[in-house]
């Protein structure tokens, strides 16, 4: 015991260490306090940052109205059979749990007997770039699987049904060209927001959908999932809720449209429906057409490869798009453009059945020649010769300046996607293109709507408007505006000279050669056109009737061109009469079809 | 007999043993909360061991208290120390590896008993009147705290190795042992630091061809993950993904708790796995602690760490004999080295260094021996008061 005596050691030493400690744990204390206090709000963003991830959720797209409140492009639910893998998630690598997936995928396609449309690979890439979404494995599904699926016996965790919405056009193919399509894509994200997910948006593609897109989508919501460290969904947070787009209402008629587009049925052609006062399009069609339901919920390469390869071109908006020769409805243009220019209204010219310049002969369809003959009598008659005339004699400056001003050679500015212009040729733009100096028979050729001439049927349709209304151009809208509608152009056509104009179109069609337009009960003013165009070294004729009613407050102006017709009046009159009946109906009628009778007498163009 | 034993209760420390309890409870508690979220049945069950290992540590602390540690460490404390170097020399060599570093023999880790055997031996080796304290003593120290040390150090297991630094000077200072050479020492120690310190940050700070960086950390004689852990502690931004990750990760832990925390049960850091599981209920179990309980928990753990630690010395300052003296001093130091060094790593301030937080990581073989010292230190409180001659 002696070994261990007193004690030799200092009890201020021991203090001094008392104070070290104290003095160590207030040091922790206050780096504590920096951390937990002074940068809690840094680092708790810091966390959120890390641990949290956007999902930006579409808003319901609106819908598409016509004028009388037809739906047209509505929303339905569409089932999809969807993997939340988190629930299948398997530990060490991640090839670990892309293979579970994979052979519950197999196992399911067994269960419910579809065949599988998931490959490996999009599987694994689902795992890997967004996992915390849900992962459809079959999409659009029929009631008979979905029934399947709930009466599954196994248990299969981690699938659920998932909705989503989905396009649908109820009219069917009807005015595929002005409404266009959707595709379903990555969204824009909402300005000062990063999305790391998204559902796919579903995007205009063509037409009014793709036109009004902005309109028609809406304001995208937010959800927040809170993902763990490996990435898998832990929790959702709804965010701000998603905003529905709004509906666009049309000024499409659909009885109008459904007339128009049953009467091109089976030719290849266009035909457009304005209301001459105000520029609203009551129909718009182009033929063949395609159903836009083809496209939902993705368009398959199949279908795409029907509609691409065939020849007649099913998805090319003729209406707008097209470029096509007028032909003699556009001897209205060079009537009035003479009348303004010092002919007198009276002047007569002698046709012999052929307009003859230098060496340059332009046959008239009568070969017999037309004799003697007035304006007026001229535009019902149709004769070239007369109108080969005038053009010469007043030269082509004031036929452009008539024919720009009614808004040929530019696109009309009507609110779809694309728009072509057609051609108004001048001096300066032949020099250019062709390397040739503008001769005399060009003025004579556009003076009866052929040579370089081409228009889109729309500016047809709009032309024939202004010679309905009096003379104001209004742009062609789709969509319903509140207030006056937008003019283009006021035309500024001495009375005397649109009146004998308008008089002469009344005629075609009471007398003419647009008498198979005739609707019972209202008075039709029309022009007939037949141009000859070269179709790779075939003579084709593109066969137009132009036509506006009624005679004294016209409310519908119409153009139908059909391609490779027999003539305007043979081919296409009657189908400009069916579409003004689907407008104004058609009183009972009186006897004897004084339009049939007459038919075999209907020559010319 | 009775009389006695009610003697003895009534010279616990109360103070001492309430702490710790407290200590543990909210280790148990805590620990619960970091293995919820594993998908292992066994290791979800992981405060259940934490808790039994309580209930076994407290068998021993009461029978440790009750005996006499002047015999316990006079007698027994030589031979604890050969045991326990024994059991080191044998990890090598039948020992089973864990996360890359050899450290456990038959389950339990004999570098935490040899902690304790080192600080018996140093009790009853200064605390002998027939020995010097010269020059000769201290190096006897450097061998006898050398040879346990290197074989720690070789497990690899730096922390472990490190905490007995500051232990073993504490109680080469308070016996009063070479005082030039142990100040010298310390100052040599700090020097050192800092210069390993330094070449590391010259080798990753400044725009240096590669050889001669590699020659730079070459020079700092430490194994890569250490380098890694000193320039993630140096630079702090650089490698957030890889080793400066778990650093990252549990300031975020820490700091977004706040000031109340979020809640128990409702800590999102090691809920969402961005702190591994595999380190919150040991290493990092502090973060999961600050970040459910805020500012307002960690705060509650220091004050009952300072009762703990403050209440240890008291019991060496009345003690009336060397042995008992030096032995407090040793295990507070001890403990209070791996509460800063834990506490300091998990906020960031101290490199990242595999130490436990005492009584609240989960830890069995080093849960034991820290309850295992304390009965020792509340066996002080109970017999260090009498004087040697009353026996």
């Amino acid at each position: 015991m002696e070994s261990y005596g007193q004690k030799l050691t200092d009890s201020w030493r021991i203090a001094l260490f008392a104070l070290l400690i104290a003095a160590g744990i207030v040091f922790l204390a206050v780096s504590l306090h920096r951390v937990q206090v002074e940068r809690f709000s840094v680092l708790a963003l810091d966390q959120l940052r890390q641990s949290v991830r956007r999902v930006q959720v579409p808003g319901p797209r609106g819908r598409i109205f016509d004028r009388n409140g037809v739906c047209l492009a509505d929303n339905r639910a569409s089932y999809c059979i969807a993997y939340y893998v988190e629930e299948l998630r398997k530990r060490g690598r991640w090839i670990n749990t892309i293979r579970a997936v994979d052979a519950d995928v197999d196992r399911l396609a067994a269960e419910l007997g579809i065949p599988r449309q998931l490959s490996f690979t999009a599987i694994s890439n689902h795992v890997l770039q967004s996992l915390p979404m849900p992962l459809l494995a079959w999409r659009d599904v029929d009631q008979e699987t979905l029934a399947r699926w709930a009466e599954t016996v196994e248990p299969f965790p981690g699938v659920d049904v998932f909705v989503q919405p989905e396009r649908i056009y109820p009219q069917g193919a009807l005015a595929a060209h002005v409404l266009g399509y959707v595709g379903r894509d990555r969204p824009l994200p909402l300005p000062g927001q990063k999305i790391h997910f998204y559902l796919p948006e579903m995007i205009g593609k063509q037409g009014i959908e793709r036109q009004y897109n902005p309109t028609l989508t809406g304001t995208s919501g937010g959800r927040l999932i809170r993902v763990d460290a490996r990435g898998y969904k832990h929790a959702v947070w709804e965010g701000e809720p998603s905003v529905a787009g709004a509906d666009v209402h049309l000024t499409l008629d659909i009885e109008v449209q459904r007339a128009l587009e049953k009467v091109l049925r089976g030719w290849r052609g266009a035909g457009v429906v304005l209301d001459p006062r105000n520029g609203e399009v009551l129909a718009l069609t182009s033929s063949p057409t395609f159903n836009p339901n083809d496209f939902v919920p993705v368009l398959t390469p199949g279908v795409w490869k029907r509609l691409n390869d065939d020849p007649a071109l099913p998805l090319f908006n003729r209406a707008v798009l097209g470029r096509y020769a007028p032909g003699s409805t556009f001897k209205p243009v060079t009537a009035i453009a003479a009348l303004r220019h010092g002919i007198s209204p009276d002047m007569t010219y002698v046709c012999g059945g052929a307009f003859e310049l230098g060496t340059m002969r332009l046959r008239c369809w009568n070969t017999y020649g037309h004799g003697e003959i007035a304006l007026r009598k001229a535009i019902e008659q149709s004769c070239n010769a007369f109108f080969c005339h005038l053009g010469h004699t007043i030269g082509y400056a004031p036929v452009y300046e008539e024919a720009r001003r009614l808004g040929l050679g530019t696109p009309t500015g009507i609110d779809l996607p694309s728009e072509g212009g057609g051609l108004l040729p001048t001096g300066a733009w032949k020099e250019k293109q062709m390397r040739d100096a503008w001769r005399p028979g060009d003025t004579c050729q556009i003076s009866i709507g052929q040579g370089l001439l081409l228009t889109t049927p729309l500016q047809m349709a709009l032309l024939t408007s202004v010679f309905a209304n009096g003379g104001t151009v209004y742009r062609p809208h789709l969509v319903r505006r509140a207030g006056l509608p937008e003019t283009l152009n006021m035309m500024d056509w001495p009375p005397a000279a649109i009146t004998l104009v308008r008089d002469g179109m009344h005629d075609v069609a009471e007398l003419g050669t647009g008498r198979r337009a005739r609707v019972r009960g209202t008075a039709v003013a029309a022009k007939t056109g037949t141009a000859e165009v070269d179709v790779g070294g075939v003579r084709r004729k593109n066969t137009w009737v132009t036509a506006f009613a009624p005679f004294e407050q016209p409310t519908v102006a119409v153009a139908i061109m059909v391609e490779n017709g027999e003539s305007g009046g043979l081919t296409v009159a009657p189908m400009v009469h069916d579409v003004l009946a689907s407008v104004f109906g058609e009183t009972p009628r009186e006897g004897d079809d004084t339009a049939d009778t007459a038919a075999p007498e209907v020559r010319g163009d | 007999m009775l009389k006695s034993l009610l003697d003895r209760f009534q010279r616990l420390n109360p103070l001492l043993f309430a702490c710790m309890a407290g200590l543990i409870v909210i280790g148990v508690a805590f620990v619960y909360s970091a293995c919820s979220v594993r998908e292992d049945p066994e290791l979800r069950m992981l405060y259940m061991r934490h808790a039994e290992v309580g209930v076994a540590g407290l068998a021993a602390y009461l029978l440790l208290a009750w005996l006499d540690y002047r015999t316990v460490i006079r007698r027994w404390g030589g031979l604890v120390y050969l045991f326990c170097l024994v059991l080191l020399v044998l990890v090598p060599l039948v020992g089973e590896a864990r996360m890359g570093a050899q450290r456990w023999l038959f389950g339990i880790q004999p570098s935490e008993p040899a902690k304790l055997g080192v600080v018996m031996l140093l009790a009853w080796l200064y605390s002998r009147r027939d020995v010097k304290r010269g020059a000769v003593m201290f190096f006897l120290t450097v061998v006898a705290v050398g040879v346990p040390a290197v074989l720690i150090l070789m497990q690899p297991d730096l922390g472990t190795a490190m905490v007995l630094v500051p232990t073993v000077f504490a109680m080469l200072f308070t016996a009063r042992v070479a005082p030039r050479i142990v100040w010298s020492c310390v100052l040599a120690g700090i020097a050192a630091a800092a210069l390993v310190l330094s070449l590391i940050y010259t080798a990753e700070r400044a725009e240096l061809p590669r050889e001669r960086r590699e020659q730079l950390i070459a020079m700092t004689q430490l194994k890569p993950h250490q380098v890694r852990r000193l320039q993630v502690f140096l630079f702090p931004d650089k490698d957030l993904h890889g080793s400066g990750y778990n650093r990252r990760q549990s300031e975020i832990a820490v700091g977004s708790g706040g000031v109340w925390g979020k809640g128990y049960l409702k800590g999102e850091q090691y809920m969402l796995g961005y702190l591994p599981p595999s380190v919150s209920s040991n290493d990092f179990i502090f973060a999961v602690l600050a970040e459910e309980a805020g500012f307002a928990g960690s705060l509650t753990v220091l004050l009952l760490f300072l009762g703990l630690l403050v209440s240890g010395l008291w019991v060496a300052f009345r003690c009336q004999d060397d042995t008992g003296r030096l032995f407090c001093v040793g295990i507070i130091t001890l403990t209070f080295s791996h509460m800063f060094i834990n506490i300091a790593m998990t906020i960031g301030i101290m490199p990242i260094t595999g130490l436990p937080l005492p009584f609240i990581s989960y830890g069995r073989t080093f849960m034991l021996t820290m309850m295992a010292a304390f009965g020792m230190v509340q066996s002080v409180s109970i017999y260090g008061r009498e004087s040697e001659t009353r026996f």
